[in-house]
């Protein structure tokens, strides 16, 4: 019973859902409330699982916190950070339904944050730079076609490349409206394909790596 | 050692010295800008045409998702601006939403930058902000069906009952044209739950990197329109005859595009020279 | 947007500055103490933001119906909820359950919404030939049509790559190469602007150019 209750039954109600909102698209032109109703739980579910990480990194920096582990500082101005930004948050929150109606939280918001998250990303445009300097080498033909239509695309994607030559932006065309096109439609269709086997071996209980513990049992 | 020559030399540089090389060219274009004429290409010209003229009526509703987040303002903002700019001078009501957590800040940007078209509008009736979503592929199938589950408020908890686009919009039946601005997979929730379900009209501004995985749906008509990254974008700051934050940013991108081509260029002949040497 | 001019507007503009060289100190010196000040900063502020925005979502599509009557809204408040039994080993299983719905959910929505564009409009687009044919659209078509069956033969793995497979499926790399390298050119677009912004951003806090 307590297996069946562990695997079986899990296994069940994935493959319930996932039939019933199949059976919402070819038997309900309008919306069926039974589907509307799970995926409606669903996006709920979700956004409760979202504080999962969360949770998990606090608790490492509190752990590290506390045993004074190495860099132990840098875990409490992480929690500190952390506190102050999501007290002021839901003062914000309680007060009027609007987090960024409370001063501190926007403060930081705008100053911090957007500074930070925009700087945090454009860190890797180094990154490809001195990776194409070091690594992109035309090797072989696989190599050499990469290279030749990456230039392109580079070239004639910025204004420049019609200056150098105009024959860049035709070529830039070309590779974009067709050079590329097979190689990406076959990204498309395998992925379709791949996620349509992965659906059905989900359905009929054969993938668990999802399932917390479940590739182990 | 005394066998090196300079290319070789060059590929022991430290890493440091390309990052300064290369910040340092983003910078000086924008002290001395050139401003070389940015071409139209026929994708962008599709995505403008599309929301514009004929094909949108005053009074139609579009969705405007903003899946970008503050990292990729340079990316999608401007050729998101031109659009919500159009849109509005159409007539259209629109309806603001997005999947990252600082999408206010966002919106709070777009409303800077067209703010003489926002003066004109009244929120509640020709716009809404209904903000942040959450729920991945569900939310976007759930908002095609019943969009007041996924939304019972708008951003500033006024109840949907109680603005009047609102009213209006209940799911994909009332939708003439969604946007869709992405850094991630929200675009391709759209495309299967809304186009490839319902047929609704859509389009993406999208980040330059989904471009060639977006350049396919496009040729299939799965998207109307595709504008690719800033370049995108300033394609229809050109197409609006408004230049704005992209037209800038053309400069440096054309002087960093040529540094990179440069280099892989100077990296493959140092390559090619030291194998036949071997 | 102005030069701000309020003080704390001010203040607030030369933080943003000061943390995103603190953050560039990294490529363009080397990790150090500023640069782990401002990583732990911005991990810290994006958790609680993430935490605040999700609750504020939670309370007005859940909590909020659930006290106006909506009695439906106590399952996926509790199914939620039990997600969290992922971190007691003993109760892990229970977990299995919201993570079920969400994943059935997840994949029905998926298979059925791909199929049209990502199979049938892959392939109508593909084998549908061109109307008005000059000798280029008709090299385009052939070309997208050789590729394409070369390229998903390449991800044929059931079989090995020999004898009468290897041939297309050489090609098919090919093919996918090509796409790989424009994806590589459409990527340097991308991170090189989100630089850009970066080092306008630079220059507009000191006044060099106007914001």
């Amino acid at each position: 019973m307590s297996n069946i209750l562990k695997r079986e039954a899990v296994f069940a109600v994935t493959g319930l859902v996932t039939v019933l909102m199949f059976v919402e698209y070819f038997f309900f032109p309008q919306d069926w409330i039974v589907a509307s109703t799970i995926r409606n739980w669903a996006v709920i579910i979700y956004n409760i699982s979202l504080g999962l990480g969360g949770v998990r990194l606090i608790q490492q920096h509190v752990m590290g916190t506390q045993r004074r582990k190495e860099n132990w500082q840098f875990s409490a101005l992480f929690l500190v950070a952390f506190v102050v930004m999501l007290l002021t948050g839901l003062a914000g929150y309680l007060g009027t339904g609007v987090a960024t109606s409370n001063g501190i939280y926007n403060w930081l918001f705008v100053n911090v944050y957007t500074p930070l998250g925009s700087t945090a990303y454009a860190i890797t445009g180094f990154y490809i730079f001195s990776a194409a300097y070091r690594a992109f080498r035309a090797r072989n033909l696989d190599a050499a076609l990469m290279l030749v239509a990456g230039c392109f695309v580079i070239l004639s994607n910025a204004p420049v490349g019609e200056v150098i030559w105009s024959g860049i932006p035709a070529i830039g065309e070309w590779f974009r409206f067709v050079g590329q096109v097979p190689g990406m439609r076959a990204f498309e269709v395998v992925g379709a394909l791949g996620m349509i086997a992965y659906g059905f071996r989900a359905l009929l209980g054969k993938e668990r790596g999802f399932y917390a513990g479940g590739a182990e049992e | 050692m005394s066998d090196q020559n300079i290319f070789d030399k060059l590929q022991n540089i430290d890493r440091r010295v390309f990052y300064w090389v290369l910040f340092i060219t983003l910078m000086v274009p924008f002290i001395y800008p050139i401003g070389l004429p940015v071409k139209v290409v026929q994708n962008t010209r599709d995505l403008y045409e599309g929301i514009t003229g004929d094909n949108i009526n005053p009074g139609d509703i579009a969705i405007m998702n903003f899946g970008y987040g503050v990292s990729a303002w340079s990316e999608c903002a401007p050729g998101f601006t031109v659009c919500a700019k159009a849109l509005f001078r159409e007539g259209a009501r629109i309806v603001f939403m997005g999947s990252q957590y600082d999408v206010e800040l966002s919106m709070n940007k777009l409303m800077n930058d067209a703010r003489e078209d926002f003066a004109n509008k009244v929120y509640g009736v020709d716009y809404v902000f209904l903000g942040y979503f959450t729920g991945g592929e569900s939310a976007i199938a759930q908002l095609a069906t019943d969009a007041w589950t996924v939304y019972p408020s708008d951003h500033y908890v006024t109840p949907d009952a109680q603005i009047p686009l609102m009213q209006d919009f209940h799911g994909w039946q009332d939708v003439t044209v969604v946007l869709s601005s992405d850094t991630g997979d929200v675009g391709s929730y759209f495309l299967r739950q809304w186009q490839g379900s319902h047929g609704t009209r859509l389009a993406e501004i999208g980040i330059a990197m989904n471009g060639s995985t977006d350049y396919p749906y496009y040729l299939a008509g799965n998207y109307f329109g595709l504008s690719i990254g800033s370049r995108g974008g300033a394609e229809l700051e050109v197409l609006i005859r408004e230049p704005g934050e992209a037209t800038t940013a053309m400069d440096s991108i054309n002087a960093s595009h040529l540094l990179i081509v440069l280099a892989v260029i100077l990296a493959n002949v140092g390559y090619l020279l030291s194998r036949r040497k071997a | 947007m102005a030069y701000p001019t309020e003080l704390l507007s001010v203040v607030g503009l030369w933080t943003g500055w000061l943390l995103m060289l603190m953050i560039y100190s990294y490529p363009l010196y080397k990790e150090n103490v500023a640069y782990r000040f401002a990583e732990h900063i911005f991990v810290a502020i994006f958790l609680a933001i993430n935490l605040v925005v999700n609750f504020q979502y939670l309370m007005n599509t859940c909590v909020t119906p659930l006290l106006q009557g909506n009695l439906l809204m106590i399952v996926p408040l509790v199914l939620g909820i039990l997600i969290y039994t992922m971190l007691i080993p003993e109760y892990r299983w229970v977990s299995r359950y919201p993570i079920a719905l969400l994943v059935g959910a997840g994949f029905g929505l998926g298979m059925r919404g791909v199929i049209k564009p990502s199979i049938l409009d892959a392939v109508v687009s593909t084998i549908t030939a061109p109307s008005a044919g000059t000798m280029m659209n008709w090299v385009n078509f052939l070309y997208i049509a050789v590729g394409l069956l070369s390229s998903i033969l390449y991800f044929l793995l059931t079989y090995e790559h020999t004898g009468l497979l290897q041939p297309p499926t050489k090609l098919g790399r090919l093919f996918i190469m090509i796409g790989l390298g424009a994806y590589f050119g459409n990527t340097v677009l991308f991170r090189f602007t989100m630089l850009t912004g970066r080092a306008q951003f630079f220059l507009q806090v000191l006044k060099i150019i106007p914001m």
